[in-house]
């Protein structure tokens, strides 16, 4: 009867063994350049992970979380070269500095409808692209904006995480963190407001539920994980560059999301593959990599027609009816496990 | 007491709510009307949700129209929709919780009146099951125990018998009848069935076209000549 806060669903037990997996194994098999690659797709299943469960829980369409990433990565590139401070206090500066502009940018549209939140997420985004690409990023220079030309000074990784193997588990680590992070308020009273904003906003309101407040702890979070993820990718490589931050990136992103399933931690993961693993597959087999727009198009198509859920929502099905079926012969009853993967 | 003063309500050239007066006295009273009266409109004005352009709504001394509508909510005031509003990822004992989320008692306490609300309305062994897989009939369930959880002053129900069997809307009327006497809370029901409000409302408001053309005790009300010629050729009676 109590809301239980520490179950485990079939789905969250599936992606803690994936998440297993990708410390574990993942670092030893990948030679140096796919260490790089997976680590950058590390940093933006953490970001999608924040707009997809803004659009699946709450509705709420943005189009700005590259943008976010790049104000996070240069928070952190900032402090890395203006002060002796560890990584991980980089980072949470970082973090919660991106979600405070996040919501200098959004607030307005929050009180109004789920349009205006995307209209102004994607100007914010524009924005962001120019100031980003104008200015660049902090490498050592002095003043202000810290930028150098030639060689830039050197970026400090976590104490736990110096080499490209232990810097990808750290990442793992940290996205992991971040999509316990969301549940943990999903099974709370945000997760019960959203879940009723969801399904009305009256109703919402009618329920005692201060609409605006929990819109913004939604997009406050989202932008706390861009903000992370920002500050994490400029640790993969210790520079980064305005044009990883163009708007047409965050619009993307939230396009893959959908595509990859946006109610499922399988669903980030799909798109953070397709957007940083696909195009260097390509690039690998001597394909040009602009063929991913065109494999993203298809996808995009596929969802809005025939998978609703996404890639992980029809793999979820898929698995469900294979425990269904092996547990029939076992005799089993499979309904709990088909309840729970009906929503990680 | 609810106390309706002069409360109208335009939406562009609709006149909506047309200087409507009553005082709500009794324990369950109900609105009637027939479609497009503005039933629906006055509750969203009680709500917060439409604003009046002019008129006060006040409950006991508490004027309720400087009030955000969650605010309202964390008055006392409960209510629910025409179309029900259960959110189908959340259990029932969820969907009622949230009603008390904001409340600084603690969560032992909240739990513990989410499951005796859940036990008045006879949903106690759903508590666990998502809104999803609730038939229309537990869904009003669930509906009723988040108008009674907590500590509700005012509770307003929209067409709660609307879809409902006759045996459905007798348990659903019954319930009605007890809110008084296990909250101290007073109630509004709007309903297209009379029976259902002859049986539990004491007095009544009519509404048509968005004026007041008829207030008091039920019985009376209904034989009231105007009310029945503003219900004659009207499909629901
Ligand atoms: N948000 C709105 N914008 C414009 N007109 C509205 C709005 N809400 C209600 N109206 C109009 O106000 C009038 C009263 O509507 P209301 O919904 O209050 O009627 P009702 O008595 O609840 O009817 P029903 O029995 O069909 O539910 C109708 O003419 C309706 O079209
Ligand atoms: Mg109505």
């Amino acid at each position: 009867m109590l809301p239980k806060l520490f179950h485990i669903t079939p789905s969250g037990a599936a992606g803690l063994l994936f998440a297993v997996f990708a410390f574990f194994v993942v670092p030893t098999l990948a030679g140096s350049l796919w260490l790089n690659v997976f680590t950058s797709m590390g940093c933006f299943t953490l970001a999608t992970a924040g707009v997809a469960f803004m659009y699946a829980r709450l509705g709420m369409v943005s189009l700005t979380q590259v943008g976010l990433m790049g104000v996070g990565g240069w928070v952190m590139l900032r402090l890395n070269h203006g002060f002796a401070l560890p990584f991980e206090v980089n980072m949470v500066i970082a973090g919660f500095a991106t979600m405070v502009l996040g919501w200098v940018l959004a607030l307005p549209a929050l009180r109004l409808r789920g349009l205006y939140l995307a209209l102004v997420t994607l100007m914010a985004a524009g924005g962001l692209e120019i100031i980003l690409s104008t200015f660049q990023f902090p490498n050592g220079g002095s003043g202000f904006w810290g930028v150098q030309t030639g060689s830039g000074a050197a970026f400090r990784r976590p104490a736990l995480a110096q080499s490209p193997e232990a810097y990808l588990r750290y990442v793992v680590a940290m996205v992991t963190s971040g999509f316990l992070f969301i549940e943990l308020h999903r099974r709370l009273a945000p997760g019960r407001a959203w879940a009723l904003i969801r399904r009305s906003e009256a109703a919402a309101m009618a329920a005692g539920v201060n609409v605006t407040f929990y819109k913004a702890w939604a997009f406050g979070i989202s932008g706390l994980l861009a903000g992370g993820a920002g500050a994490l990718l400029a640790g993969s490589l210790g520079l980064l560059d305005g044009g990883t931050f163009r708007a047409s990136e965050s619009v993307m992103l939230f396009a893959l999301a959908v595509v990859g399933g946006a109610r499922f931690w399988l669903g980030a993961v799909i798109a953070a593959a397709l957007f940083r693993v696909l195009p260097a597959l390509l690039n690998n087999w001597g394909v040009d990599a602009d063929l991913s727009f065109v494999i993203f198009g298809a996808g995009l198509l596929h969802a809005v027609i025939a998978a609703p859920n996404g890639i992980a929502g029809q793999i979820m099905e898929l698995f469900a009816g294979l425990i269904q079926k092996l547990s029939n012969k076992l005799g089993l009853v499979a309904s709990i496990v088909i309840e729970g993967s009906a929503d990680d | 007491m609810i106390e309706v003063q002069n409360v109208t309500v335009r939406f562009g050239g609709v006149v909506a709510l047309d200087g409507v007066e009553a005082q709500f006295a009794n324990p369950v009273s109900g609105i009637i009307g027939p479609n497009g009266a503005g039933k629906t409109t006055l509750m969203n004005v009680v709500s917060g949700f439409v604003a009046a352009q002019n008129g006060q709504i006040v409950k006991d001394n508490q004027n309720l129209m400087g009030l955000a509508p969650y605010k309202r909510a964390h008055w006392g005031l409960r209510r629910s929709f025409q179309k029900e509003e259960i959110a189908d990822d959340l259990t029932v004992a969820e969907n009622v919780l949230v009603q008390v989320d904001h409340s600084t008692l603690t969560a032992a306490h909240k739990n513990k009146d989410v499951a005796h609300v859940l036990e008045i309305v006879g949903m106690a062994d759903q508590a666990d099951r998502p809104g999803a897989r609730l038939n229309s009939f537990e869904r009003r369930l669930t509906d009723v125990a988040k108008c009674l959880v907590g500590d509700p002053k005012l509770i307003m129900f929209d067409e709660p018998a609307g879809g409902l069997s006759v045996e459905e809307t007798a348990r659903l009327g019954d319930l009605i009848l007890d809110i008084h006497a296990r909250t101290g809370a007073q109630t509004l029901v709007i309903d297209h069935d009379v029976d259902l409000i002859a049986r539990i409302c004491s007095e009544t408001l009519v509404l048509d076209f968005g004026r007041k053309i008829a207030f008091g005790p039920t019985a009376e009300v209904l034989s009231d000549p105007k009310v029945k010629a503003a219900y004659l050729g009207t499909e629901d009676i």
